[in-house]
């Protein structure tokens, strides 16, 4: 039987995957990929930790967070839309001056 | 089980950010087999590490380490790949793996959930997208990575602190354990922890305002989509550009 231990590694794992995706990634649709890796490792830490205190709280978390990371998509996907409409390219840096 | 010694889980983490490091897309492709090698060689040792600490051996620990090995494979897929439509599908495949790690932990119903919404619903907006927007061939900017050794070394210093004394946790609860309040009316052999049955009563009772808040935000998200693409962007001839800052001004309000 695996303890939490290995479902705590591999939620970080995910994440800080995710997190150097989002980092270093310039492709919009693969920078937002990555926050959804992210909220893979969110849903297995929470379903461990639901499991090691025998109470659902952390699944029904984890379902919340489903409907959380569909209107991300959603938002984040019509965005990037109309940011390629507007320039023709999906590339973040050019939307560089945005950032002031 | 014994603990892990830190210093050998971040040892781990190291080779393993130095191999995601020479795996990020940069315009020379040499470095990918190396970067490759890195990587497994990180995974095997930490398969290793936390396997030897298993002291009965059964299905359960197997499949964790098969489904595990890979979700992570597949996400490092995710990140490196150049060509975002192959990212998306090795999501589908992290998702696949982390629905069946739910089934190992007892959350069917959020494995089935997450199958659906993801894989089924997300992905395919995502793909949708990626077909709409993405020119022939592979653009210089899906080649080159941004800041790759920063953000590898960001990854990295969020690993250490997240994970790398996740060896040494107790593994009971610190806690009193909460026992799951069963609602249904249960035989003498009640429901094991994560039924179906349970979490739809406890989200339908004790969380049902956060129920409703999720589904207005819901509603929200649609209209706001909506209304994002139904706005006329005003598109600059070619040759011709607009200055910058020039673009946003002519568009009516919707």
């Amino acid at each position: 039987m695996t303890g939490i231990t290995e479902y705590l590694i591999l939620g970080a794992i995910l994440f800080a995957l995710g997190l150097v995706g989002f980092l270093s990634r310039r492709n919009l649709i693969v920078i937002f990929l990555s926050t959804e890796l992210m909220f893979q490792g969110v849903v297995i830490n929470a379903v461990a930790y639901a499991r090691l205190h025998h109470h659902l709280q952390g699944q029904a978390f984890a379902l919340f967070l489903l409907a959380i990371a569909a209107v991300e998509a959603g938002l984040a996907l019509g965005m990037i839309v109309m940011l390629y409409k507007r320039k023709g390219t999906l590339d973040a840096e050019a939307w560089s001056v945005m950032r002031g | 089980m014994t603990p892990v010694a830190p210093y050998l889980l971040q040892l781990l983490f190291a080779l393993g950010g130095a191999g995601l490091y020479l795996l990020l897309p940069k315009s020379d492709r040499s470095r990918a087999l190396p970067g490759a090698v890195l990587g497994l060689l990180a995974l095997v040792g930490l398969v290793v590490v936390l396997a030897a600490r298993v002291v009965v051996p059964d299905a359960t620990s197997f499949y964790f380490y098969l489904f595990a090995s890979i979700a992570v494979v597949a996400a490092v897929r995710v990140v490196t790949h150049p060509r975002p439509i192959y990212s998306a599908l090795y999501f589908v495949l992290v998702v696949l793996a982390v629905a069946a790690l739910l089934v190992l932990q007892g959350a069917e119903f959020l494995a089935i959930a997450l199958v659906i919404i993801y894989a089924g619903a997300i992905l395919v907006t995502y793909l949708f997208v990626i077909m709409l927007a993405q020119q022939g061939g592979s653009p210089l900017y899906d080649r080159n990575a941004r800041e790759p050794f920063l953000a590898v070394l960001a990854g990295f210093v969020l690993m250490a602190a997240i994970a790398g004394h996740a060896g040494a946790l107790p593994q009971t609860a610190v806690t009193p354990v909460i026992e799951a309040q069963s609602m249904i009316e249960t035989s003498a052999n009640t429901t094991p922890p994560g039924h179906t049955a349970e979490v739809g009563l406890m989200i339908m009772t004790q969380y049902v305002v956060v129920l409703e808040i999720a589904g207005v935000l819901l509603l929200v998200s649609m209209i706001g989509a909506i209304a994002l693409s139904r706005k006329k962007v005003p598109v600059p001839e070619r040759g011709r550009s607009q200055p910058l800052g020039q673009i946003g001004r002519e568009v009516e309000p919707y």
